[in-house]
């Protein structure tokens, strides 16, 4: 990387939610470190890391904050939703309780982000197809009806997910549905690079549907 | 031919004998044919001999001397001629030669001529290279300490003191030079080397002077959510490393503009929330003490970790130590210590609750390790943190404290059931609300154990203490069956948490020493019941100066007897005779053990009674009939 690992030209706060060992951790790690981390410890409230990729030509930084799934954690976890430009809501595919639990996820996901914040659903250890409990077709209605974006994840394209996200990001701030004046958007932006252009529109567009 | 024959005369004619013979045998020896000579003489001969007579063959001899005279001077004719072309020859070479001579001294003269200017020439010509070499040293040697004039002009900056890309180039020359200059300063060109020291030094003040104030005006700039770190100042601060001390002051200065952005960020989300409003700003959950302080303190985290990142990026091209990026990070975080101070304070002064007290304290416990992991333990938000935490600790013990005076106060009185009274109960309920905060807490586990206890002596011993004072205006039975229901209380409860041994340990004992009270009230009840708690009492005094245990009065053998029968009847129907009390204790285990050690002084006191009636000293006719039944029967008949 030739301009260094510093110049970015947006920072994405993302955060990563859902049921305790459903792997949250290790797809923070496996994004940020590149590792596949066989034992993760529980998460003690909040942990987070950073990774700079790139979507159409700009270098973004994502930050991203890894919740602690342990119900004991809720409360501190809920105070990390703000801000957070999108949000990763994690379920494991061989266990039907942690996909049971999405919609409460989801409330909570709904209530304490902004409005533009992107939120997608993601199917952990489908590697694990032969102990599969939750088919696809279910998790992508439940993602239809609730306009998220569906991934179907196992070790390979944890990437995709992360990336994807930042795109689905970009894209509401480059049509200008995300308002980068606003405080507390989850996009810092540094004003090195053109800006889209910001629209005064603020329709409650919720999370974008790019299904 | 002829030559030989006439040679031939004289040798002939001088040899003896007979030299005729010897001539002829000689011409008849000659073989003609092989003689090519000879042959050859012939046919010449032939050639002009062609008539053969008289007169001829008397002129033969000098017709041959004739032809080789005219053969001999036509030999002489013709090498005249090639000894006149010899001479023309010898005349030309010889004159060749003289020329050539004529010309090598020429040469040597010029020669000797000529040395000087060559000698002079080389020499000139290794001057000149020496001057060329010195020259190029020269240059190389300015090339190497002298700055252009375009890299001082790059120095002095733009009149608008902006800097450009080559200011970072002639700075990092002018630091070159100014090392080189102490290798120059080792060899005999000290002189040089100061003077291009002192004139490197003062250029490089002036330069870090400029970069001073331009990554300072910079770094002033650098308020907004998120800092545009340029590439340049992050060179700027590169180089500014070689100058601690401004280093340091623009460090301060980066560290003042975050600060006001990290107090202006804080205050936003406090007051103003996202975008339209949603997520909704933190005061609007200042209601809920837990959600308003979590809320603000992930918030803090939050930020502190984006410092830290922002910081990172504005010295990723420097070596600085841990040290020095935990101590602006410090600064940077410092403003929103007294704003963030304020409200939890307000929170903590205000709340009563002991549970919601303790979640609290619990939660910034938490949230200091959090912290922790990002600022350095003197970090003034930490250690504000800190102090919010001794206030929350203090404010929840007060609540404690506050609650258990409250009860000592107004001290209520036991039910008619004897049960735990509604004050004991709710406290309780109170004490395992605190205790489950805990399970929910990730603080390190020897604070837990402390806590605990502490907590533990500040609820127990107010209770204990408030049950005993409840229970002073009870009997004897009804207190030890009171206080043994509310310790049960408070042991089960407690039993159900970590680090309460002690204390449970402690309440055993109150426990056991109200069952003592219990048991021997039962065994004097039933004792009693059957009249025989007089004559137990004898039995037990009775000395042998007193006379036989009969004649004691109301220790006669139809007494006894009466008495017997009347503990007999007892003995078929055990649990109709019990103290009232028994049946309103809570804890089963509680009963069976009365039960089982009443029983067991019973039985003590009946065989004490039986010897004594069949001591053949107390007169006592025919035992066997006052006392049908041994100890051993008595004892299996009750268990």
């Amino acid at each position: 990387m030739a301009a260094g690992p510093y110049n970015y030209s947006y920072i994405f706060k993302y955060i990563i939610i859902g049921d305790m060992g459903v792997g949250k951790s290790c797809l923070l790690h496996q994004f940020t470190e590149k590792k596949f981390m066989a034992d993760c410890p529980h998460t003690i409230g909040v942990e987070f890391g950073t990774r700079i990729i790139e979507v159409s030509g700009q270098k973004i930084k994502l930050q991203i904050w890894d919740t602690a799934g342990q119900e004991r954690f809720r409360a501190v976890t809920r105070s990390y939703y703000r801000g957070a430009a999108g949000a990763l809501m994690v379920y494991d595919i061989t266990r039907r309780s942690t996909y049971n639990h999405l919609s409460s996820w989801l409330t909570d996901a709904r209530n304490l982000t902004n409005p533009n914040t992107v939120i997608f659903l993601i199917g952990n250890k489908s590697d694990l197809e032969a102990q599969r409990d939750v088919t696809y077709e279910e998790a992508k209605q439940f993602a239809d009806e609730n306009g998220k974006s569906i991934f179907r994840l196992s070790g390979e394209n944890v990437e995709d997910a992360f990336l994807d996200t930042a795109k689905k990001i970009y894209q509401n701030i480059q049509d200008g549905s995300l308002d980068l004046n606003a405080a507390e958007s989850g996009v810092q932006h540094k004003p090195a690079t053109p800006r889209g252009p910001i629209s005064t529109d603020q329709a409650p567009q919720k999370e974008g549907c790019s299904c | 031919m002829t030559e030989r024959e006439g040679s031939e005369p004289p040798s002939a004619s001088s040899q003896a004998a007979n030299p005729l013979s010897r001539k002829l045998n000689k011409i008849l020896e000659t073989r003609i044919d092989n003689d090519k000579e000879m042959l050859e003489a012939l046919k010449a001969l032939s050639s002009f001999f062609t008539d053969n007579n008289l007169r001829t063959r008397r002129n033969l001899r000098s017709d041959i001397e004739r032809r080789s005279l005219s053969i001999n001077e036509d030999f002489l004719q013709t090498f005249q001629a090639v000894k006149e072309q010899l001479d023309s020859v010898y005349s030309d070479v010889k004159a060749m030669n003289d020329c050539c001579q004529d010309m090598t001294s020429r040469l040597k003269a010029a020669k000797e001529q000529t040395h000087d200017l060559i000698n002079q020439t080389t020499k000139l010509h290794a001057e000149s290279q020496k001057l060329q070499m010195k020259s190029q040293v020269a240059d190389a040697f300015l090339d190497k300490f002298q700055l252009k004039s375009e890299e001082v002009k790059s120095l002095r900056g733009n009149r608008d003191g902006s800097l450009s890309q080559e200011f970072f180039q002639s700075l990092d020359k002018v630091k070159k030079i100014h090392n080189d200059c102490k290798v120059l300063l080792r060899t005999n060109q000290q002189t040089a080397g100061l003077e291009i020291m002192e004139t490197m030094a003062l250029h490089q003040e002036s330069a870090y002077e400029r970069l001073y104030r331009w990554a300072q005006n910079d770094c002033r700039t650098l308020t907004g959510d998120s800092p545009d770190i340029s590439q340049m100042l992050c060179q700027a601060m590169e180089a500014l490393q070689d100058r601690p001390v401004l280093f340091r002051y623009t460090l301060d200065e980066f560290g003042t503009a975050r600060r006001t952005a990290v107090v202006r960020g804080l205050i936003d989300a406090l007051t103003r929330g996202g975008p339209g409003g949603t997520p909704r700003p933190i005061e609007l959950h200042s209601h809920d003490p837990l959600r308003y302080v979590g809320d603000m303190l992930a918030w803090l985290h939050q930020a502190a970790a984006s410092e830290k990142e922002h910081l990172q990026s504005l010295l990723k091209k420097c070596s600085v130590n841990e040290d020095q990026i935990h101590d602006v990070l410090g600064h940077v975080t410092e403003g929103v210590c007294r704003p963030f101070k304020v409200r939890v304070e307000q929170v903590l002064v205000a709340e009563q609750d002991a549970v919601t007290l303790y979640k609290l304290h619990n939660l910034l416990k938490f949230y200091h390790n959090t912290i922790g992991q990002i600022l350095s333990k003197e970090a003034a938000l930490l250690t504000t943190v800190t102090e919010i935490q001794d206030l929350s600790h203090r404010m929840f013990f007060n609540s404690l404290n506050c609650h258990a005076n409250k009860l000592l106060d107004k001290v209520e009185l036991p039910p008619p059931d004897l049960g735990p009274t509604s004050s004991l109960t709710q406290t309780m309920q109170l004490l395992r609300d605190v205790l489950a905060c805990h399970d929910a807490s990730v603080v390190p586990v020897d604070d837990k154990k402390e806590d605990f206890k502490r907590i533990l002596s500040c609820v127990v011993d107010p209770l204990v203490q408030m049950c005993s004072v409840s229970a002073s205006h009870l009997n004897t039975s009804d207190m030890a069956a009171y206080m043994l229901n509310c310790i049960y209380l408070m042991q089960t409860t407690l039993a159900l948490y970590e680090y309460t041994d002690t204390r449970l340990e402690m309440l055993q004992a109150q426990v056991d020493a109200q069952l003592d009270t219990l048991v021997n009230e039962q065994a004097a009840h039933v004792l009693n019941s059957a009249g025989l708690a007089d004559i137990y009492r004898s039995v037990q005094q009775h000395q042998s100066k007193q006379g036989p245990l009969a004649s004691l009065h109301g220790c006669d053998a139809s007494t006894v007897k009466t008495a017997m029968s009347r503990f007999d009847s007892y003995l078929a129907n055990p649990d109709s005779v019990i103290i009232p009390q028994f049946g309103l204790i809570l804890s089963g285990r509680v009963r069976d053990s009365i039960k089982k050690r009443a029983i067991d002084l019973i039985c003590e006191a009946y065989k004490l009674m039986y010897e004594a009636i069949f001591k053949s000293t107390n007169e006592y006719k025919e035992p066997q009939g006052i006392v049908p039944r041994t100890p051993d029967q008595v004892h299996k008949l009750l268990s």
